[in-house]
């Protein structure tokens, strides 16, 4: 049984297919790149996949069940996502110990994962004066509070420095050493070329490429296979 | 357990939540405090002596007004999750959003009960000190201690539970809040006293219910007149605003347990 798998998964937004039977799966203890055009439906799937969108048709599955069978979903799969807020007026540490209470895990949890992201010396601060870097680094803190066994990141570099990148590549890379099972999306080819193990590329809601990052670059740079694949001009 | 504790930090990592509840004090203590002195100044329109322990009754009861602060509790702890997109993180934690609705629910009639509670105390207080004030005035009945306290508790819990509501009904944050106020504020006060048939059923005219009064108050300017012999007597107005929060509660239910959460 793969970690994630999508099985037929489809969602429409009214006469709008936003994702079109994609079936995938994701392999464990690798990091797979999720990449596609803006508004091919990388977002919306990963959003069917944690059970905040249901799905029109199919289902998308985490260890062989739906997100909302899971009895500790923090401690099995964990989500920074491109929406995913916080309450402006609480800190930083607030904010994660309101999750931390609902997880039954511990609040020294929170500030031990705040050190790991480097925001220790903000975390007293309400969450409203946080630059875009800083929400990304509390929303990664937030993601690993359960030390999940997988990983799902949509566009996790935005907003992030070069150093807070680079760290982020190690890191994830170390997880992922560990058998941490990791799904990114990203426009960032150039940064995903050095980080991913293994590629989906969905467009208009599509599955058009599946494989090993060899496999589906064929030689080329990924942007290269990535303009040839969605027929973008270059 | 944990869900009830976590609903209970987000409401009390919030400062809003103090300034409400501050607000709601100063709501019951001016309310209260100023009428004695409105009435005095009214007395050639109306006609209400404080002689008369119903009367002073009255004055006592406007220490209940808080709940429309309460009410804004409610809403801004629903609505404030879809506004601040916190329900996505809320969600992943507790996928089994049931789970969530009901340890929420829960919190909120509690904390709407003890801030009304509070505020209602505070108010009746106030009441007392500003009643010194004036001459030959009667003392009020002794049941309305517990009267009045029971009926803050509850309508403290229901209305609470009913912001809960209209939080996930309108989902943006000050839109809610404004519309409660207004609401509470002016259209439904208006009707409990210019539409007594229907306003009885309304918030204001069951709070009023609650509180076991027996006035009679009429303005000889406007020809407007309360009595609360028009209103329902105290149970079926508590069933009735126990039916609001359940009502309430089920509009919160249908509308946050399948949708998409963005
Ligand atoms: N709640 C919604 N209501 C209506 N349409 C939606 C909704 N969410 C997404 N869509 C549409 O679904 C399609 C896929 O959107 P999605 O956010 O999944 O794309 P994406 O691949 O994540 O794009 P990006 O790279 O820009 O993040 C888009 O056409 C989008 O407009
Ligand atoms: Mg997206």
């Amino acid at each position: 049984m793969n970690p994630i798998e999508f099985q037929g998964l489809t969602k429409r937004y009214k006469r709008l297919v936003a994702v079109d039977s994609l079936t995938a799966s994701i392999q464990k203890g690798r990091i797979t790149g999720f990449l596609g055009p803006n508004g091919s439906g990388k977002s919306t799937s990963l959003r069917c996949l944690l059970g905040l969108a249901s799905p029109t048709a199919g289902t998308a599955l985490v260890n062989g069940m739906r997100y909302a069978e899971l009895d500790h979903p923090l401690s099995t799969i964990g989500a920074v996502l491109d929406n995913g807020g916080f309450n402006p007026a609480l800190t930083g540490l607030q904010n994660l110990k309101v999750i931390c209470t609902a997880a039954s895990i511990p609040d020294a949890r929170a500030e031990e994962f705040l050190q790991l992201v480097d925001l220790e010396s903000a975390m007293h601060r309400r969450t409203k004066g946080y630059s875009l870097g800083m929400k990304q680094r509390l929303s990664l803190a937030a993601a690993l509070l359960g030390d999940p066994g997988i990983l799902i990141l949509d566009e996790p570099t935005n907003g992030l420095d070069p150093i807070g990148i680079a760290w982020l590549r190690n890191f994830l890379r170390g997880l992922a050493d560990s058998g941490t099972t990791i799904l990114i999306s990203s426009h960032q080819l150039a940064e995903m070329q050095h980080a991913i193990d293994d590629v989906l590329v969905i467009d208009k809601g599509t599955l058009i490429a599946d494989g090993t990052l060899a496999e589906v670059t064929g030689g080329q740079s990924l942007e290269e296979a990535f303009f040839r694949l969605v027929g973008g001009a270059k | 357990m944990n869900l009830i504790s976590s609903e209970f930090r987000k409401l009390a990592y919030q400062r809003s939540t103090y300034g409400l509840i501050l607000a709601a004090v100063a709501l019951s203590v001016v309310s209260t405090a100023f009428s004695p002195f409105a009435i005095v100044q009214l007395s050639g329109e109306i006609n209400f002596p404080l002689s008369d322990p119903n009367n002073v009754d009255g004055i006592y009861s406007k220490a209940l007004s808080a709940y429309i602060l309460v009410v804004v509790i409610g809403v801004r702890f629903m609505s404030g999750e879809f506004s601040h997109h916190t329900a996505v993180s809320t969600f992943l934690t507790t996928p089994k959003r049931h789970r969530v609705l009901a340890a929420k629910l829960a919190v909120a009639a509690v904390a709407g009960a003890a801030v009304n509670l509070f505020a209602t105390l505070v108010g009746m207080g106030t009441g007392w000190f500003a009643l010194q004030l004036y001459p030959n005035v009667a003392a009020p009945h002794a049941h309305i201690f517990w009267d009045f306290a029971l009926s803050a508790a509850l309508t403290g819990a229901v209305l609470c539970v009913v912001g809960v509501g209209v939080g996930a009904l309108i989902r943006n944050q000050n839109l809610a809040t404004t519309a409660s106020l207004i609401w509470l504020f002016l259209v439904d006060r208006i009707l409990a006293v210019i539409w007594v048939d229907g306003g009885k059923y309304l918030p204001s005219g069951l709070v009023t219910s609650l509180m076991n009064l027996t006035l009679s108050v009429s303005d000889k300017t406007t020809s407007l007149t309360i009595n609360t012999s028009d209103y329902l007597p105290p149970l079926p107005a508590a069933l009735i605003l126990v039916g609001y929060a359940v009502v309430f509660s089920g509009l919160a239910w249908v509308s946050t347990l399948r949708r998409d959460i963005e």
